[in-house]
């Protein structure tokens, strides 16, 4: 349990620098476009997850053959690297500096990071 | 099995399991995604005031149309079940569900060649032959890598999904 705990704590921190790299990324330059990184990155995880409660689990070959699951991680796919090229399209416009972009990316990343290490944690006690 | 195969060298073995499928998906959605990214940069560009040529040159929407044909192509492929493609000597596929897949994904398969050359078109109509300088000319290669990128999906993702029927037909063994 105690694992657990630290788990969580680290998990948590990591995230709050995610957090505070992206919005410092914005508030250094008064110019809050690299806030849409972190919506990005929230929501990235999410058609994975709606599409596989709407996933049929009566087949025995559960984890092949299903539609609306390669949807949702194709979408996935689609947002991580939205994630990474939206920062990089706005700097080379020259909507944000330089510098905010590589800050919101790699705040980002730590936020992505973060989601996926946690539902990778505490997967097995969902199980049933 | 073995004894009925053409090529001297088997298929891997990890070609066949179910966790590079999924990553096969994702792949597909991330190629994607650098794709369609790279033609709105383009876009975006044409509108930002970096963009120094002179005439002012801007994305209109022939540059978009290769784009929209080519989505269109992957959608309507990826549509497809590819049970169906086979088909013809199973019981539900009576009255010529295969002749009807193999049409619509000829209509697919067209639209993705034709978004490809037009983007090619466009590059060289309109970027290439007056002879622009370089961060003019992004927005020809731009849309070529696009079109590019969105193909290269579709194939990872057809791939992706053929190899599911070939992991459930050893699983069903």
């Amino acid at each position: 349990m105690t694992a657990g705990l630290k788990t969580i704590i680290a998990l948590s921190f990591v995230l709050a620098i995610g957090f505070l790299l992206i919005i410092l990324s914005s508030a250094l330059w008064q110019n809050y476009f690299p806030l849409l990184v972190a919506a990005t990155y929230v929501i990235a995880p999410l058609p994975n997850w709606i599409c596989s409660r709407a996933a049929s689990h009566d087949d025995f070959m559960e984890s092949s053959g299903n539609g609306i699951v390669d949807f949702g991680r194709f979408f996935t796919g689609f947002l991580v690297v939205m994630g990474i090229a939206l920062p990089a399209l706005l700097a080379h416009c020259g909507i944000i500096v330089f510098q905010a972009m590589v800050m919101s990316i790699f705040g980002g990343l730590l936020i992505y990071g973060t989601i996926i290490s946690f539902t990778m944690f505490f997967q097995e006690e969902q199980d049933f | 099995m073995s004894g009925h195969r053409l090529f001297r060298f088997p298929k891997p073995a990890w070609l066949n399991s179910a966790n590079t499928r999924t990553a096969g998906v994702y792949t597909a959605g991330a190629l994607f995604s650098l794709g369609f990214f790279a033609f709105i940069d383009a876009a975006a560009f044409s509108k930002s005031p970096k963009n120094g040529s002179d005439p002012p040159i801007h994305i209109n929407f022939v540059d978009w149309i290769p784009g929209i044909c080519s989505a269109l192509g992957m959608l309507v492929i990826n549509s497809i079940d590819k049970n169906r493609l086979n088909g013809d000597s199973f019981s539900y596929s009576g009255n010529g569900v295969a002749w009807k897949a193999r049409l619509v994904l000829f209509l697919g398969f067209a639209l993705m060649a034709g978004g490809l050359a037009g983007s090619v078109t466009v590059m060289v109509l309109k970027y290439i032959v007056p002879d622009y300088p370089f961060p003019t000319l992004w927005f020809g290669v731009a849309n070529v890598v696009a079109n590019a990128m969105i193909m290269l999906s579709s194939a990872v993702l057809w791939v992706a999904q053929n190899m599911e029927d070939e992991y459930t037909y050893n699983l069903a063994l």
